[in-house]
């Protein structure tokens, strides 16, 4: 046979089948552009030399590999797809006299034909693209950008090895699909009859007992430290429930309103439930991961974005001056006004330009909190976590008159009185013993406390204790040999005068004096920790920006994938009813009839996975938010707001969906397509 | 009386672009008295199939008029013309046409559920004809779970549950065995003497060997018909034998 004969056939095919072959051809793109966009930002130096950007140039590698395996699994799934149309024309192939080995040369040209269109086409759009995606990755990092075009042929070269290995699979998979059929199977296997599903019960009543269980855990999270580990839980419950639902589950619906005979005789329900059973039972694994995917998408985007607006918010909170430092006083004895008299000259020589200061001490401890004790002695805390008897948590104590100064009030204290201030923590008797049995009376207490650590811990269950005088104090955080119970730390925080700059500059000036401190120690055994805002805002705005950039990021790969899955559907149905409705038609139904009973139909399995997204997503909801507060963040309105803002897009964006695959559907079903 | 009329029925195909016209149907006329049992030949590309189609309604003839119970074909609005098919016609095909996710009984009660009837009424109306069909254990199976020629039983009740003023029945036998051949044909001359009107449209000899009026069509024209009179099925399949003959070797027409 003359060369180019396969090849010819080959492309002829994918021409002829263009309905089929261009989503596949696209998905192979998108994916491959995709792929280099992000493999591409991973290897730009822009990242290194920006502060924060390291965050977000470890997290793009494991992006590029999140792409690779979706490619992957999406393009098997598009592949088994189009297998399925073409075996009929294979086998027809095969009676006309080809073999197994010419079948196997246009399988394997047509593969090569897919591929390198893919990667051309894709490697063209994401170098195109990846210009772009880095301005706009930029600019959410708030850095600066330039405009220039670059090829990073690594990247590319990367893409190359990664699709031409998955395009070698799907050619294996496609050569021992022609293999192992014969002819007349080839011939044939686009129309075998299909049984009725059978309804299975037990599937479906386990579909809504898991998914009600899911529900119940993920609303019943009030604690963000645990939220993680139980909110893992009820997302793989979720999961399972949501396959189980759109698989059985419906089938079993229809079976329930097939029986009811008064229902079901009707014309309008007549058709479609008999006919939405077949559709469940071939569609629901493609539903029920659509759904997956978009509610994964809806979470992801909107906790990114939500963090990375309200960073300002979190950083102020977390960060409520410029400046902040924290000594910390290795001895009981070192932890008097002289100490720091000498520490508070020195920064103010140093950095003359203070405004709004705050100072205060303060000590320190991981606790126990009982009943009616604070354990603060670490050594007997595994027997109490062992008895699971108590609640673990943070204490402060600090001084009476650091409260009445910061807070502007005028309380007193009897010696061994004290305040209690509590946050996630239930405390209802006067006393309190504190350790091994200094015992307190507790005066009152208080609604309200300054901020001692920024609210790094407001995630975690804390108390504040103002104890009478520094001598209590002292008494309190000592044992018999008079070493501390808890770390003894001074807090000096205060704002600059002037913009960034001067702050940065400050805040080196700063770090270089207290280095000298600690060295000029004896003992060197002062520690510092010393925070500047201006420096952790870009690592807040890389961490957050980066986040939400790697959501859109997979946020696209999803949403095609889901675009895909439902292309596909409706294509695959339209060629199902397309015999159907001849049928319907004859036995006297009007066209309209049919686009009336089909869109009713289309538009019920359709929306069934947005609805479902938006009910996960709104029982999600408590427990993504107790998880954001893990980061600091605190502004529930901000999250209601974009959470519904980005279920309203993804809505229209699906509606835009339905509309473009609707026509697809009804031009093969009413066989504009076929007379051609 | 006579319960269809057809005059002077032509059809031409053109292509899209105007160039090529095929003529389908030259000049078709024949009449089908009420109770007849009328059997339409011609070889492939004769015409046949595209006859049948404009007289379901589902083409409309390029010229010529049909008129079916008094009611002129083409006079049907269009929005009516699937009711009007649903009440007054009932359609046997050679590829049964069942559809395979609605189980027997449903597939014969499509017609009436489009028709707005009550489940109680499709239930009085389906014993009888079940019964008559021999049918009455598969309603509850589906369609992949029964024979051909169950199949096509399962078609003809669907045709006359609706009581049709007229059953096109086109090549029904076609995809069958020949015991289910005899037995359907046994059942359509059983129907027909019950009082239903039947158009059948077929190649087989032995098919229409069962009608009471044979009508052969060639290069778009009805060409000759033969009655039964008293023939019994074995003459009337020699009569039709040796006109097909006649038809093939190009005898002048008479």
């Amino acid at each position: 046979m003359k060369f180019g004969f396969f090849p010819k056939l080959a492309w002829e095919g994918i021409r002829k089948n263009k309905r089929l072959y261009l989503p596949y051809l696209t998905t192979g793109a998108v994916m491959v552009m995709m792929y280099y966009i992000m493999s591409f930002l991973s290897e730009t130096d822009l990242l290194t030399h920006m502060r924060g950007g390291n965050v977000l140039k470890n997290m793009l590698p494991l992006g590029c590999w999140i792409v690779a395996v979706f490619s992957l699994i999406f393009l098997f799934y598009s592949n088994s797809f189009l297998l399925r149309q073409r075996n009929r024309e294979f086998g027809l192939y095969n009676i006309l006299g080809m073999d197994k080995r010419n079948l196997a040369h246009i399988v394997f040209w047509e593969t090569l034909i897919s591929g390198a269109c893919a990667l051309i086409c894709g490697l063209g759009l994401g170098i195109a693209f990846s210009m772009l995606a880095e301005a706009g990755m930029l600019n959410i990092l708030n850095a600066e950008i330039d405009y220039t075009l670059r090829v990073d042929f690594q990247s590319a070269g990367k893409a190359v090895l990664i699709f031409a290995f998955i395009y070698t699979l799907l050619l294996l998979k496609a050569l021992i699909n022609v293999w192992r059929r014969n002819p007349v199977a080839l011939l044939n296997s686009s129309k075998v009859g299909e049984k009725p599903p059978k309804a299975n019960w037990v599937f479906a009543v386990l579909g809504v007992v898991i998914l009600a269980g899911a529900y119940y855990i993920a609303v019943s999270i009030d604690e963000p430290l645990t939220a993680a580990v139980w909110f893992f839980l009820a997302v793989l419950m979720v999961i399972i429930a949501t396959f189980l639902l759109f698989i059985s589950g419906s089938v079993a619906l229809c079976r329930l309103l097939q029986k009811n005979k008064r229902y079901y005789y009707k014309p309008n329900h007549f058709v479609s439930v008999s006919s939405m059973v077949y559709r469940m039972k071939r569609n629901g694994a493609g539903l029920a991961s659509i759904c997956i995917l978009l509610t994964m998408v809806l979470v992801m985007l909107s906790s990114t974005l939500s963090l990375y607006v309200g960073a300002e918010d979190t950083l102020n909170q977390r960060y409520p001056y410029d400046i902040s430092l924290r000594l910390k006083i290795p001895s009981v004895e070192l932890w008097n006004d002289e100490t720091i008299a000498g520490m508070r000259t020195s920064i103010q020589e140093k950095v003359p330009n203070r405004k709004n200061v705050q100072e205060f001490s303060f000590a320190e401890s991981p606790c126990m909190f009982m009943e009616k004790k604070i354990e603060i002695d670490q050594r007997a805390f595994e027997e109490y976590s062992l008895s699971n008897s108590g609640t673990a948590g943070y204490l402060h104590v600090i001084s009476l008159e650091d409260y009445n100064r910061i807070m502007g009030v005028s309380e007193t204290l009897d010696p061994y009185e004290c305040f209690l201030y509590i946050e996630r923590l239930k405390f209802s008797d006067d006393s309190i013993t504190l350790g091994k049995n200094k015992e307190l009376k507790i005066k009152a207490v208080l609604n309200s406390m300054f901020d001692i650590t920024g609210s790094g811990l407001a995630a975690i269950p804390h108390a504040v204790l103002v104890a009478s005088d520094k001598d209590t104090l002292l008494a309190l955080l000592t044992d018999e040999l008079n070493r501390p119970l808890m770390s003894l730390y001074w807090c000096y925080r205060f704002d600059i005068e002037g913009d960034q700059s001067a702050q940065l500059n400050a805040c080196d000036k700063l770090r270089s004096e207290m280095e000298d401190i600690a060295l000029r120690q004896p003992d060197g055994s002062y520690s510092y920790t010393l925070e500047c805002r201006e420096y952790n805002s870009a690592e807040f705005y890389g961490l957050y920006g980066g986040l939400f950039f790697i959501g859109i990021l997979l946020s696209i790969v999803f949403l095609f994938a889901a675009v895909l899955i439902i292309y596909y559907k409706q294509i695959s149905e339209g060629y199902e009813d397309q015999k159907r409705f001849e049928i319907m038609q004859k036995v006297g139904m009007t066209k309209r009839d049919i686009r009336k009973s089909t869109n009713s139909q289309i538009l019920t399995v359709f929306f069934a996975p947005i609805v479902f997204a938006g009910l996960h997503l709104g029982f999600a909801f408590p427990a993504i938010w107790e998880m954001l507060q893990l980061f600091g963040f605190t502004n529930l309105l901000l999250m209601v707001i974009v959470t519904a803002s980005f279920f309203l897009i993804f809505g229209i964006c699906y509606m835009f969906i339905y509309k473009m695959t609707a026509n697809a559907y009804y031009n093969i079903v009413s066989g504009v397509h076929a007379k051609e | 009386m006579s319960i269809l009329q057809v005059t002077g029925l032509k059809k031409i195909y053109t292509t899209r672009f105007g160039g090529n016209s095929v003529e389908a149907l030259r000049n078709v006329n024949f009449t089908v008295e009420n109770g007849e049992y009328v059997a339409i030949m011609g070889e492939s590309g004769s015409g046949k199939t595209t006859l049948l189609n404009i007289l379901a309604a589902l083409d409309k003839p390029t010229a010529g008029s049909i008129i079916l119970d008094g009611q002129d074909l083409s006079q049907v609005k269009e929005s009516q013309i699937a009711a009007f098919r649903r009440d007054n016609l009932g359609f046997v095909f050679q590829e049964f046409n069942l559809l395979d996710t609605f189980s027997i009984e449903d597939n014969i009660y499509l017609p009436l559920v489009l028709a707005g009837k009550g489940y109680k009424e499709m239930q009085e109306r389906l014993k009888p004809i079940a019964v008559q069909l021999g049918i009455a254990e598969l309603l509850k199976k589906y369609p992949y779970e029964i024979s051909g020629g169950q199949k096509q039983r399962v078609a003809i009740a669907r045709a006359i549950i609706t009581n049709p003023k007229l059953i096109l029945a086109d090549e029904p036998t076609g995809a069958l065995d020949s015991k289910s051949t005899d037995e359907l044909l046994r059942l359509f001359s059983t129907i027909n003497t019950s009082g239903h009107t039947i158009l059948m449209v077929t190649h087989s000899v032995k098919a229409a060997s069962h009608a009471g009026r044979v009508l052969f069509i060639k290069d778009g024209e009805v060409f000759h018909q033969i009655y039964r009179g008293d023939s019994t099925n074995e003459q009337l399949y020699q009569k039709i034998s040796d006109t097909l003959t006649i038809l093939a070797t190009g005898g002048e027409r008479k």
